[in-house]
């Protein structure tokens, strides 16, 4: 599994192209649905894009308490399918949203912290993590 | 026509990047022999904290060994080379300063093509000024990392800055993120 992150409209997209071909994309920015099962995977290849947007629609609807055991699962679920086959590759970009003024808004606070959880239980099963700063990679893991 | 150098140097608020830019200049000036200083501002003094801040960073300069010569040009900044020649670097201070004043100083809808414009003109002066300078510098700030604001103005300002981050660095022969006073190379080599 390999873990992308970085500021907004730094150039992780095409970071991501560049580096990995032949993928399958996923993204929550064009309103894909969040993949719970590896049903939707198509390709060997396959990119999640924008997966601070799929914990916002989890946090919107729900108490945010169980949101981060929810997120370890589904890590778990696409660690596990990569796992099955050598050559499968999981590519999950989210972006970074956590060093801004803290929200005046409860939810939105929520946001930022289930995110940042979540990005830090998904480096642990990642053997990869990138953080892209203006098309530059610097490779944290 | 050869075109300068650039060094890109941003971070976030007071995290010591406009002096860590002076102190690049300096080393420069000291490793070319003959060269000359210019600070390009592109901040207008508002509002009596923006004019302190302004001070500040001019006092700073005036007590510098290599003078310095400065202009304002809050759009529209290659309208500064007359003020200098190929032995000087300039100093650009700052990027995110000069998008806000191409943006919104006129008062027109932020249309796509608009925003494609504005990016065209200040990567168009960049180039011309490379053209006509020894070094340039190149100020900003660190704004992408929080969500992307529910305003569309905000979110076009947010998208553009980014992408001439993304350009600035792509061209940049040393590019740098400066963390409370200390400045991490992201790329280049010393």
């Amino acid at each position: 599994m390999h873990f992308v992150t970085g500021g907004a409209y730094n150039g992780k997209r095409k970071w991501v192209r560049s580096l990995h071909e032949h993928t399958q994309w996923l993204s929550a920015y064009y309103d894909y649905p969040l993949p719970l099962r590896s049903n939707d995977f198509l390709e060997k290849k396959i990119v999640l894009e924008g997966i601070e947007m799929w914990i916002k629609n989890d946090v919107e609807s729900s108490d945010g308490s169980n949101i981060r055991a929810n997120w370890k699962t589904y890590i778990q679920t696409w660690h596990d399918w990569e796992q099955e086959q050598g050559d499968r590759r999981i590519i999950i970009i989210g972006t970074d949203i956590s060093k801004g003024i803290v929200p005046m808004n409860k939810l939105d606070r929520t946001w930022r912290d289930v995110t940042g959880w979540v990005y830090q239980d998904l480096t642990v099963l990642s053997n990869r993590v990138d953080i892209i700063w203006y098309g530059l990679n610097q490779q944290l893991k | 026509m050869e075109k300068a150098p650039v060094f890109f140097i941003t971070g976030g608020v007071r995290s010591g990047k406009s002096t860590f830019a002076e102190k690049t200049a300096h080393e420069l000036a000291r490793a070319h022999t003959g060269t000359l200083l210019y600070y390009l501002a592109c901040g207008r003094g508002q509002d009596e904290e923006m004019q302190q801040r302004i001070e500040l960073h001019q006092q700073s300069r005036q007590n510098s060994v290599v003078p310095w010569q400065s202009g304002e040009f809050p759009r529209d900044i290659d309208n500064s080379i007359p003020f200098y020649n190929k032995q000087t670097i300039v100093l650009l201070d700052c990027l995110t300063t000069w998008l806000d004043n191409e943006l919104f100083s006129i008062d027109s809808e932020l249309s796509k093509r608009r925003l494609q414009n504005v990016f065209d003109k200040m990567m168009g002066s960049i180039e011309t000024i490379r053209k006509h300078c020894f070094s340039l510098i190149v100020v900003s700030n660190e704004v992408l990392l929080e969500p992307l604001s529910s305003s569309e103005i905000v979110r076009a300002y947010q998208k553009t800055i980014g992408r001439l981050h993304q350009e600035l660095v792509a061209r940049s022969h040393q590019a740098y993120l400066v963390e409370s006073g200390i400045p991490l190379m992201m790329k280049g080599s010393k």
